[in-house]
């Protein structure tokens, strides 16, 4: 090991020093007399030998170091020159080869700290003496000290998979090493893989690139992590520890075939594509570009999408919209299907959260997504096909549903088509719940329940209508191994005032029944008046609507005021009235609905609450004696109490008194044993649905108290799922049930848009109301096909993917699992190659050039594009209007060499114009203007690319273009875009009109390009490439050791640049592997135990973790391969226990009074 | 709420009907201009080109008048409705903030004037004034008599944003644009809203100044543009630039194939009557033409959301 305890032969002798003063040619020699100074350093105590010569750093400079050594004249050496960074290691080597040990030998720098620096002659003379005097006596204070060698792991990480990644990782894998080749795009290729032709051979990008991107996926020793980025990198040189984080492309890639079929059947293609840099769309399940490597494509899902995110019955909104886009109704239809069998029911009678929550109605109004639903039903009952979902064979176990509302019927569907065999019990003669019971048929028509109830018993589940199921444990002893209890809340709350037990008072849930079963008494002559909005109960539950609440509340009580109002009129009622007592605005009734009811002839009082039903004396009613509210404070639920007025009393005058105040459970008869609340819903876990007897699970109305229809659906789903699990043995994990991605943010969505999608005509047919309505027909008009359509294809695509389930049912490698998560890896590398690359300048940053404002100015990497042939236009060189340009403008240098944006020079642009230039002018004949400030082609064969080009009859104008303008000063330049510039050659200002301009922008480093310099702990240069050691020695290395750059993410260059920096990269960590071992600065802090107290100061500065406490003895230790040598612990430590090896105290000290010496 | 007043000479001579439009609008919003009193050219002409520090100590004259009579501390505003003035008072006012040998004698001067220039008096242009103190807010609140859809080509001339760009964008400039909206009137997209119109290589007049043929011509084409984008009216914030496109269009008639006939007023005179104030105090009569056309109904007063 290092420290007081090694060898110390040499250090025992008395110390004499050899000075060595390099002339450095004229570097020192030119300011500095270094005659003088050689012979001022013999004249220093402990000095031996004093010389001066002309390159100190030779190979005669350094024999002369050696020959002292070997002579016995000098044990230590002093080389006064350059500087450590410099040659540093040149004159250990130096010395070592002497014979001695190399930190024997210390530098004063009398060039770069004196000749280069100080303005006079004499000055710099005297400074340099004075820093040799100090390093005289530092180095008599030397130590040997070991050399540390820190061992390589051979593993090396490329990061970013372009041209330049990739050819670094062949080398490196031919040379046997395993390489983990990181790509954040979906898969290898970088830019070149976006190109047509490279120049200068034209040779096609993707046939020179693809065979080695297939290397590099097939090569055994390449792990290919596509997909994935850098997270954090730790640790040093030959011992790095990468995480890297592997985005979720929920397809697996082991599992896939790459046979696309995905991708051909996604059904949305209208993705705006990266790789064509907007030009043109994609699918979202997607693959960059058809030769991709890896050949697994990605699902782009940007999160939930708003609609299937809101739906409380679980429902892939979204997908099923999706479909009928694509005129797939059948499998629209079997999407929804999945869910539940309602799928008729509720595309009339849901509430639409979705709609709510759709990004439209931001803008001219949401999808018509109920609409569709229905739609997607009609098609298929009309057609009379059966439903193409199978049920398992029979697993022998039966369950019980008791109540046939939404949730039990969707709760059978579930366990049926898992191969349970289902019964259900249901108190009422018809079954349906409310939906057969409750909803007037002008809103749901009974056929469509029935039939909808028909996808359940085709499953093979038995209904037992007006069994009243009344023992729980009763069932149990029947065989059945679970029981379902969806009874809902069928109990309505009482009007609580005197006279309520008269005849023609009844509940609205009551009146609703009858008048649905055919046994309401007509109403004609009747006058009705309908009492509703909310009892305490209902006000204290209420919350606002919004997504992500656990619970979706639509006040059914309200929908049941305005339901029975509009039922009375149908049957036969003179005059509805409805009273409410507070006011319109805090009556939470859909405004649909009471808007519907108002046109349909309904009154409402508003801030109005009963008192008394007025009787006629023989037990019948006549009036309902009303008192006038005020709206006073809000209460609980946010809403302004109503406090009665005094004295203002007043009759109306009736027959039928419909109180539709409040629903709630029914459980008394079915509790036992079950946890109830004081409203009579049962107590169940939330998540599992498990009441506290464990075959007795209940759902619903019957748990949350009455709410709506699609919540019913969503926990029946929820607890088939549970019963599923319960029966099978497996634990009850709320988590596993419908995990969704968190929801898209609006905001978002509306940014990605095309402007072009933006409002647009919202044409959904509207209800036509007539007063006082005689029949229950159903009123809302269904959509009719091109309607749907329409409705459908203004979808926005808020989460990307829209989960249709399309691109699962056709993978025959079963390959898909949208339930994917981001995965982490670590990795163990030695070494890291960076070749991240570049990204093109932003063209709108000059608004002269008119990018962004005229359609027909286009990008250099924009037409590459067009060119290419598997590009959005398949090649084609075309206008915004699909005609080809007559006429082409080509402006260089945007972006670079100039001031206000890039000052470099971004050297492949004249190359890539000429080719551009060539290319357009082979494809479409156009005459061609090139504008540029100088042609650069400096390459092989560059120069000679020019002259073909030149003599092709491309124009080429030296000058630099200053706007491209729409104005048309002239009859030619109508319709044109015109570029001036000033021909410098010819000394003329030109006006060039053209039909297309192409951008030669720059290349620039990429947007996170300093981020990834910090995770790496490399830095980037003023211009933002990553910085290189030295710009002609090292230029692939930087000064964190280990990292290595390669290509344009260095600076701007070509693909033969590019594939000659990533080979070197790949030569320079190969010579750190097949060393086994780097050697590192010995200057590592040590620890004199004696004088360390342990007081700890010390351990919370190492920003390495290299000191620790020893808690016994209660010192601290310093882990020398840790150890960065930052020095800061030295500095901190009050006792000086902590030393710092090369800078010891004594060391610095004596280097001190040598410089001090006149003092 | 007022301001101190520099009109310029243009404003009192040839430009007078900008003075009055400007009068009357701030007097419409409530806010006064208080005129700056015993106030000089501002040296926006040929001058500095004859002795840049003399050309400085005149204009300064006016910013240290300005100080003078709002004692600080706090800056002093100082509304220049001339671009030219506003450009030739910044300009004035960086030469001084610069320090050295030229503020140190201008310094001199004005101390031997009994003034003294501290720094706080700030040019601003009403057009500044009015989108970013005032707000659009209130002048759409305040546009009574819309501007019914009107199509406006905003010319800021050469002067306002360059090479100042002190309240709006050097290149594409929108102060005068949002505006005018916010008086309901329909702005054009023009790209050449900020391109020169020959005036300053012709001050008085084409036949007068140097070269005529491209002076003419590069008004002219400025014109031609506006009505080829379906402008009914040109606003301009400069007494020149006004003068430059309204007063010779009968000799571009001659001239060139296409002739022009369309209105150049200020953007003040038009605000003006949005504001609903009457053509008189606009100072609408001294315009060589005058033709609005019918408003087309459509919704004023409100302004771009943001």
């Amino acid at each position: 090991m290092s420290g007081p305890d090694a060898d110390r032969s040499q250090a025992a002798l008395p110390a004499k020093v050899g000075v060595y003063v390099c002339h450095c040619g004229h570097n020192i020699a030119a300011k500095v007399d270094v005659e003088r100074v050689a012979a001022f350093a013999a004249s220093l105590p402990g000095v031996a030998v004093a010389r001066d010569y002309k390159f100190m750093c030779s190979d005669p400079g350094q024999e002369l170091i050696q020959r002292d050594i070997r002579d016995g004249l000098v044990n230590r050496v002093v080389v006064a020159s350059c500087s450590p960074l410099m040659h540093g290691a040149t004159f250990r080597r130096a010395t070592e080869a002497g014979g001695i040990s190399p930190f024997y030998s210390q530098m004063a720098s009398i060039r770069e700290h004196v000749s280069w620096v100080t303005a006079d002659g004499g000055d710099a003379t005297e400074k340099a003496s004075t820093l040799i005097a100090g390093a005289v006596r530092r180095v008599a204070a030397h130590e040997q000290l070991d050399r540390r060698r820190a061992p390589v792991h051979p593993d090396v990480l490329v990061v970013g998979g372009g041209i330049g990644g990739i050819h670094a990782a062949l080398t490196l894998a031919d040379a046997g090493k395993h390489v983990y080749l990181v790509e954040r795009e979906p898969c290898i290729g970088g830019q070149m893989a976006k190109f047509d032709k490279t120049f200068p051979t034209l040779d096609c990008a993707a046939c020179i690139l693809t065979p080695k991107m297939v290397q590099v996926g097939q090569h055994p020793n390449i792990d290919l992590l596509s997909f994935s980025e850098v997270e954090e990198v730790s640790g040093y040189v030959g011992s790095f520890k990468v995480k890297v984080r592997r985005k979720a492309r929920y397809i697996n890639e082991d599992a896939c075939t790459g046979c696309n079929l995905c991708v051909e059947n996604c059904t949305w293609d209208g993705i705006l594509s990266e790789f064509d840099h907007g030009l043109g769309t994609r699918p979202v399940a997607y693959k960059p570009f058809p030769q991709a490597v890896p050949a697994c494509p990605v699902i782009d899902r940007a999160g939930t999408s708003r609609c299937t995110f809101s739906c409380p019955a679980g429902i892939k909104a979204h997908g099923y919209v999706s479909l009928v886009r694509k005129g797939e109704y059948e499998k629209a239809f079997n999407l929804v299907l999945d869910a539940t069998p309602l799928v008729g029911s509720l595309g009339r009678a849901c509430y639409a959260q979705c709609e709510t929550e759709c990004t439209r109605a931001s803008l001219e109004g949401p999808l018509p997504i109920r609409r569709l639903k229905r739609f997607i039903a009609d098609a298929h009952y009309e057609r009379g096909a059966a439903a193409a979902i199978e049920a398992a064979p029979p697993n022998g176990k039966q369950v019980a549903v008791v109540g046939s509302g939404p949730g039990g019927l969707t709760a059978a569907w579930q366990l049926a088509r898992k191969g349970y065999r289902v019964k259900i019990f249901e108190a009422a003669p018809e079954p349906g719940g409310m939906l057969r019971l409750a909803i007037p048929g002008y809103r749901l028509p009974v056929s469509v329940v029935e039939r909808d109830i028909e996808n359940v018993t085709a499953l093979g589940v038995e209904i037992a209508t007006s069994t009243r199921v009344g023992n729980l444990e009763e069932l149990r002893r029947e065989g059945y191994d679970a029981i379902l209890v969806a009874t809902g809340a069928p109990v309505s709350t009482s009007l609580g005032v005197p006279g309520e037990d008269l005849d023609g008072v009844v509940s609205g849930l009551e009146f609703l029944e009858a008048a649905k079963l055919g046994e309401a008494a007509g109403l004609k002559g009747k006058r009705a008046v309908i009492v509703g909005g909310g009892n305490v109960a209902m006000d204290a539950a209420r919350t606002a609507r919004r997504i992500g609440a656990p619970e979706e509340l639509s006040e059914p009580e309200e929908i049941m005021v305005t339901d029975a109002a509009r039922t009375a009129w149908r049957l036969g009622a003179p005059e509805v009235i409805v009273v409410y007592r507070r006011g319109r605005g805090e009556m939470p009734a859909y405004p649909e609905e009471v808007d519907a009811a108002e046109q349909e002839g309904t009154r409402f009082s508003f801030q109005v609450a009963p008192v008394e039903v007025v009787g006629d004396g023989h037990g019948r009613a006549t009036g309902l004696r009303c008192v006038r509210t005020e709206l006073g404070a809000p209460d609980a639920s946010g809403r302004r109490r109503p406090e009665p007025v005094p004295g203002s009393e007043f009759v109306i005058a009736c027959e039928m008194v419909i109180a539709a105040i409040g629903l709630r459970p029914e459980a008394a008869t079915l509790a036992a044993g079950l946890l109830t609340a004081a409203n009579g819903t049962i107590q169940a876990d939330p998540g599992t649905l498990q009441t506290d007897v464990p075959y007795v699970f209940a759902a619903g109305d019957v748990v949350s108290g009455a709410l709506d229809i699609a919540h019913a659906v969503g926990r029946g789903q929820r607890a088939a799922f549970m019963i599923d699990r319960w029966l099978q043995g497996e634990q009850l994990d709320p988590a596993s049930f419908d995990a969704k991605l968190p929801v898209v943010d609006q905001a978002d969505v509306l940014a990605k848009q095309h402007p072009a999608r933006g409002h647009l005509d919202p044409r959904a047919p509207a209800i036509r109301f007539a007063a006082a309505p005689a029949d229950f027909a159903e009123l809302e008009p269904p959509l009719t096909e091109a309607e749907a359509r329409y409705g459908a294809e203004r979808c926005l695509d808020c989460g990307g993917c829209s989960e249709c389930g399309q691109c699962i049912a056709v993978c025959e490698a079963d390959a898909i699992d949208l339930a994917m998560c981001d995965t982490e890896v670590e990795l163990d590398v030695g070494a890291i190659i960076v070749a991240t690359g570049f990204k093109p300048f932003d063209a709108r940053r000059i608004p002269e050039y008119g990018y962004g404002r005229y359609p027909n100015v286009y990008t250099a990497p924009e037409v590459e594009r067009l060119l290419n042939a598997s590009g959005p236009t398949q090649g084609e060189i075309v206008l915004r209007g699909g005609e080809h340009p007559r006429t082409v403008g080509i402006i260089h240098c945007v972006g670079s060499r100039d001031a206000r944006y890039n000052a470099y020079c971004s050297r492949v642009c004249c190359m890539y114009s000429l080719k551009l230039a060539h290319l357009i002018k082979e494809r479409t004949g156009a005459e061609v203007y090139s504008f540029y400030i100088d042609m650069r082609t400096p390459g092989k064969g560059y120069e000679e690319f020019y002259g073909k080009v030149m003599k092709e009859g491309v124009h080429l104008i030296r000058g630099r273009v200053v706007e491209v303008s729409d104005e048309a000063e002239w009859p030619g330049a109508e319709g044109k875009l015109v570029l001036r510039a000033e021909d410098t050659l010819a000394g003329v200002v030109r006006q060039v009109p053209v039909d297309m301009v192409v951008l030669a922008v720059a290349l620039e480093p990429q947007a996170d390009a300093e981020h990834v310099g910090r995770l790496l702990n490399i830095s980037c240069g003023s211009e933002g490439f990553f910085t290189e050691r030295h710009p002609k020695l090292a230029p692939v290395s930087t000064f964190t050791d280990g990292v290595f750059l390669a290509g344009a993410c260095q600076g701007p260059k070509d693909i033969p640049d590019t594939v000659a920096q990533a080979g070197a990269a790949a030569a320079e960590a190969l010579v750190m592997i097949d060393r086994g071992s780097v050697e590192l600065e010995p200057s590592t802090a040590f620890v004199d135990a004696a004088k360390c107290s342990g007081c700890r100061i010390c351990l919370g500065l190492c920003p390495f973790g290299a000191l620790s406490l020893d808690a016994e003895a209660n010192v601290v230790v310093a882990n020398e391969v840790l150890c960065k040598g930052c020095g800061v612990c030295v500095a901190a430590c009050p006792s000086g226990a902590l030393q710092q090896h090369l800078f010891t105290d004594e060391q610095i000290l004596a280097e001190l009074e040598g410089v001090l010496k006149d003092v | 709420m007022s301001y101190t007043y520099y009109p310029g000479c243009s404003a009192k001579g040839t430009g007078r009907s900008y003075e009055e439009s400007l009068r009357a609008v701030f007097g419409a919003l409530g806010t006064g201009l208080d005129e700056l009193e015993d106030w000089n050219c501002c040296g926006a002409s040929g001058y500095p080109a004859v002795d840049a520090a003399k050309a400085v100590a005149l204009s300064a004259r006016n910013l240290a008048l300005a100080e003078g009579a709002r004692p600080g501390p706090g800056p002093v505003d100082v509304i220049a409705p001339c671009a030219g003035c506003y450009r030739a008072l910044l300009k004035t006012e960086r030469a001084l903030a610069d320090g050295g040998a030229v503020a140190a004698r201008v310094g001199g001067a004005l101390g031997a004037a009994g003034l003294r220039y501290e720094g706080r008096a700030r040019a601003r242009h009403p057009l500044d004034v009015l989108v970013n103190d005032i707000g659009l807010d209130r002048i759409a609140e305040a546009a009574v008599r819309p501007l019914g859809g009107l199509r406006v080509a905003c010319y800021y001339g050469c002067l306002l944003v360059r090479p100042y760009a002190t309240f709006d964008d050097r290149r594409a400039p929108t102060s005068m644009e949002r505006l005018l909206e916010a008086a309901g009137a329909e702005p054009i997209d023009w790209p050449l809203r900020t391109r020169c119109c020959g005036g300053s290589c012709y001050c008085g007049g084409p036949l007068i100044g140097a070269l005529p043929e491209a002076t003419l011509r590069l008004s002219y084409r400025l014109l031609k543009d506006a009505k080829r984008r379906g402008a009914d009216a040109i606003a301009t914030v400069c007494p020149l630039c006004q003068f430059n496109l309204e007063a010779f269009q009968g000799q571009m008639a001659r001239r060139f194939d296409e002739p022009v006939d369309l209105t150049v007023g200020f953007f003040t005179q038009l605000l003006g009557t949005a504001l609903g104030l009457n053509e008189r105090a606009l100072g609408v009569h001294r315009m060589l033409r005058w033709q609005l056309p019918e408003p087309t109904g459509a919704e004023g007063g409100a302004h771009v959301r943001a």
